[in-house]
């Protein structure tokens, strides 16, 4: 401008005002975020003080060339030539009087910029001098260097803080900071009438420069000598906009899950901005249901990621959520499908392995495989009246403690296998595949009932026809083995198999299971007992318990069903008596007593068969707890 | 570090050391720009009589501008005292250590305000979320959003994201 010439010559750059720049002096070494231009402007403008060259330290008693040594270098912007200017700072702060070469090319131009510092006042946020004519609060009168007022403004947004209230004063907390500025009475640099200062006034050496007297009353924010935070920062408005749009954006974002089992899959999010299933869509599928309708999401997952990508600006997040989602459902179903895949392996080696074991237990004798098969289907038919109300085995179960001796045994069957024949060692294994209700058990069963045809086929039938959908079979089996497992065995393994019942699912009703094993453990002290006086005796029994588990665990499937199989199977009454009654008679006799006397006749096999169904009949129950869910 | 924090603090530090710090604080140590401890003990009666803490700060090249990160030292045999508003890592629910810090205010004030903070306490017992908070809460208590309610209810940026999941509605169509 008018004084470029003189400015120039005092080494400074064009842009001066009062001696001041229009630039900061790198006191703050931030990102400079705010408008430059507005700045510039309002410094132009004297409503805001130029960027000083604020002085380390200042004693109202010193010249003007220890003025100007305290002086803090000019720095450009780079961070680098900042820091050198420092040290040279220190280093010249350090030895004080004597100054560099260049700053002082000429005594009298050198007055006037020393000049200014006269009554240098301390910035209370930087802690550095400025000459007097500096911003002052609007609210509270405090003094504040340009170049801490450019670094206070609002807090910036974020997600999880939406508002962004006007930054505060530093001093007197009031909102909405702003400054105010009283420019002195002397112009130089630009703006200046372009005559020499030739310092009129601002020396003023012996009087103090006009101190700052106190203000009596604050300025409005609206007022115009004011200038606010956001003045410097017009874009608040539009950042504070931005956040808004994005949190607005991920709020109406919704994570679709999908409930398998017990489990809940993300298979897809919905982004805020666009639809991600249309309602339209959405309803066909929900409509469709069944497998297919995972196939169907996945593929519309799949489809909507493209969608996505072909929008410019959607959130790349949403995208890789999406994508992250449908690769763990991915994961998910194939995790299902190698279980799958154990268990058909699992299955057919058992019911090869029973088929074996059968063949055998027929070679060996008549008796060994095929009689307690019958015997288990006439004491599942009189079983089965109690089958439709859950609640009578419980109390049935009470009463006929002693009896379960028997199945005891059976459990502990593996020991007693290693004395008797293999048929039993068949039986024992049932038990465990038979309660898990799909196919197999009904195989073994069948394979193992060579022996009757008429018994094996209509077993087979009933099992076939009543078979329910098996999906979570695995978890069934350890359900129905760990209940049943709970009423069979003594004290310590109750507890045990309740465990293991809770920690695979946590949908079985505590009550059940606690019903289950409740009762038999306190009978199971006596049973215990009983064993040790016969080992043999109980070995018979426990033959019946699998067809009676199984029967009785399909017959809590489907009530309906297990009144045919009541006729069905009447049929079959007589069949097992024979051996069984004949085994009972002979050795369980002082067991069976006790309880003959109550029930009478064959009171014994029945009751047995009473506390294994409803023991299984319990843990059908707790088994209907988690399947619903298919 | 960034010029005007070091400035600052050479010339608060200063200040300590020719003027001393206020009754019942004193530096611990202060050998750089960037950690400083000190002990504060509440003069007077109190609940926290006869105890003695120790805070610790910790500045960034932005202070004063940004806040210090304050917190109360847990380490070294040293405890946070037991007041609802400081956490048993040591961490501190006070708003002039987040939205309210202002430049205007030192390190001295700030050891004053926190001292007067324990005086005022009427029952010694900790946060009510202190288990929750000091199982996932960060480091530095700056990256912290608390809320000033006078419950601490600090909302970690953790928390807003396990939110986020909570709304989520399920879509069962099974």
């Amino acid at each position: 401008m008018g004084n470029a010439s003189s400015s120039g010559s005092r080494g400074h750059n064009d842009e001066s005002v009062d001696y001041g720049s229009l630039v900061p002096q790198g006191v703050y070494t931030g990102p400079r975020d705010w408008n430059h231009a507005i700045v510039s402007q309002l410094i132009i403008a004297r409503r805001l003080a130029p960027f000083y060259r604020p002085l380390e330290e200042f004693e109202s008693g010193w010249d003007d060339d220890q003025i100007l040594a305290a002086r803090k270098e000019p720095s450009t912007s780079t961070e680098s030539t900042d820091h050198t200017s420092r040290s040279e700072l220190v280093h010249t702060i350090s030895s004080k009087s004597s100054h560099s070469k260049r700053s002082v090319p000429s005594r009298d131009q050198l007055r006037p910029e020393a000049a200014v510092y006269r009554g240098a006042v301390e910035c209370p946020i930087c802690f550095l001098y400025y000459p007097p004519n500096i911003n002052h609060s609007r609210c509270c009168d405090q003094a504040i260097c340009t170049e801490c007022f450019v670094q206070i403004k609002r807090n910036e947004p974020t997600t999880t803080h939406l508002v962004s209230e006007p930054a505060a004063c530093p001093y007197c907390v009031q909102d909405n900071f702003g400054v105010v500025y009283r420019p002195p009475h002397w112009r130089a640099g630009i703006g200046s009438d372009g005559s020499t200062p030739s310092w009129p006034e601002p020396p003023r050496e012996s009087a103090q420069p006009p101190t700052h007297k106190r203000r009596q009353h604050s300025y409005s924010v609206d007022s115009p000598e004011v200038v606010t935070t956001d003045q410097i920062r017009p874009d608040w408005e539009a950042k504070l906009a931005a956040v808004r749009a994005a949190v607005a954006r991920r709020a109406n974002r919704r994570i679709i899950m999908r409930q398998v089992g017990d489990r809940l899959i993300p298979v897809g999010v919905s982004s805020g901005r666009v639809h991600a299933l249309d309602s339209g869509e959405a309803g066909a599928e929900a409509a469709e249901g069944g497998g297919g309708s995972r196939r169907r999401r996945r593929g519309g997952a799949n489809s909507h990621i493209e969608h996505l990508m072909s929008i410019p600006g959607q959130d790349l997040e949403e995208i890789m959520l999406m994508e992250a989602m449908r690769l763990s459902l991915i994961e998910h179903e194939e995790h299902q499908r190698k279980e799958a895949d154990e268990r058909r392996k699992r299955e057919a080696a058992a019911a090869a392995a029973a088929a074996a074991e059968g063949g055998a237990s027929n070679e060996g004798g008549p008796a060994g495989g095929p009689t307690p098969q019958p015997a288990a289907v006439a004491s599942s038919t009189l079983a089965t009246p109690p089958s439709n109300s859950s609640t009578i085995p419980a109390s049935s179960q009470v009463s006929l403690a002693p009896v379960s001796a028997s199945p005891a045994s059976a459990v502990s069957g593996q020991s007693q296998s290693n004395e008797s024949d293999t048929g039993q060692q068949q039986q024992s294994k049932p038990p465990f595949n038979s309660q898990s209700r799909p196919s197999p058990p009904s195989n073994s069963h069948s394979e193992s009932l060579n022996g009757s045809e008429s018994v094996s086929t209509s077993l087979n039938q009933r099992v076939t026809s009543n078979r329910p959908p098996p999906p979570f079979s695995a978890l069934n089996a350890a359900l129905a083995s760990a209940s049943t497992a709970a009423a069979i065995l003594g004290p310590p393994l109750p507890r045990q198999s309740q465990e293991t019942a809770t920690t695979t699912t946590t949908t079985i009703p505590t009550s059940t299971v606690g019903n289950a094993h409740m009762t038999p453990s306190t009978s199971a002290l006596d049973t215990n007992g009983n064993n040790d006086e016969q080992d043999q005796p109980p070995a018979l029994p426990p033959k019946s318990t699998p067809t009676a588990t199984t029967n009785t665990s399909s017959s809590s499937l489907n009530p309906r069903d297990a009144s045919e199989r009541h006729l069905e199977e009447l049929s079959y009454g007589p069949l097992p008596s024979s051996p069984e009654s004949a085994a009972d008679g002979v050795v369980n006799e002082p067991l069976l007593a006790a309880i003959k006397k109550k029930d009478g006749g064959n009171a014994g096999d029945a009751s047995l068969n009473e506390v294994e169904r409803s023991a299984s009949g319990e843990s059908g129950q707790s088994q209907d707890g988690p399947t619903p869910n298919e | 570090m960034a010029s005007i924090a070091a400035r600052r603090l050479a010339k608060e530090l200063k200040e300590i050391q020719t003027e001393g710090c206020p009754v019942g604080i004193n530096l611990v140590k202060a050998d750089n720009f960037e950690l400083w401890w000190f002990t504060i003990e509440v003069m007077g009666e109190s609940q926290y009589k006869g105890e003695v803490y120790t805070l610790q700060f910790r500045f960034d090249g932005q202070y004063p501008i940004s806040s210090p990160a304050v917190q109360f030292v847990v380490t070294e045999g040293r405890q946070a005292p037991i007041h609802p508003h400081v956490y048993s890592n040591g961490h501190i629910c006070a708003s002039i250590l987040g939205n309210e810090w202002s430049p205007v205010l030192s390190v001295t004030a700030v050891c004053v305000t926190l001292q007067s903070m324990l005086a005022s306490c009427k029952k010694k017992e900790r946060p009510i979320d202190n288990d929750r908070y000091v199982r996932n809460a960060p480091d530095n208590p700056k990256k912290t959003q608390f809320h000033y309610d006078g419950k601490c209810c600090p909302a970690l940026i953790a928390y807003s994201i396990m939110t986020d999941m909570g709304s989520a509605i399920t879509d069962d169509t099974v």
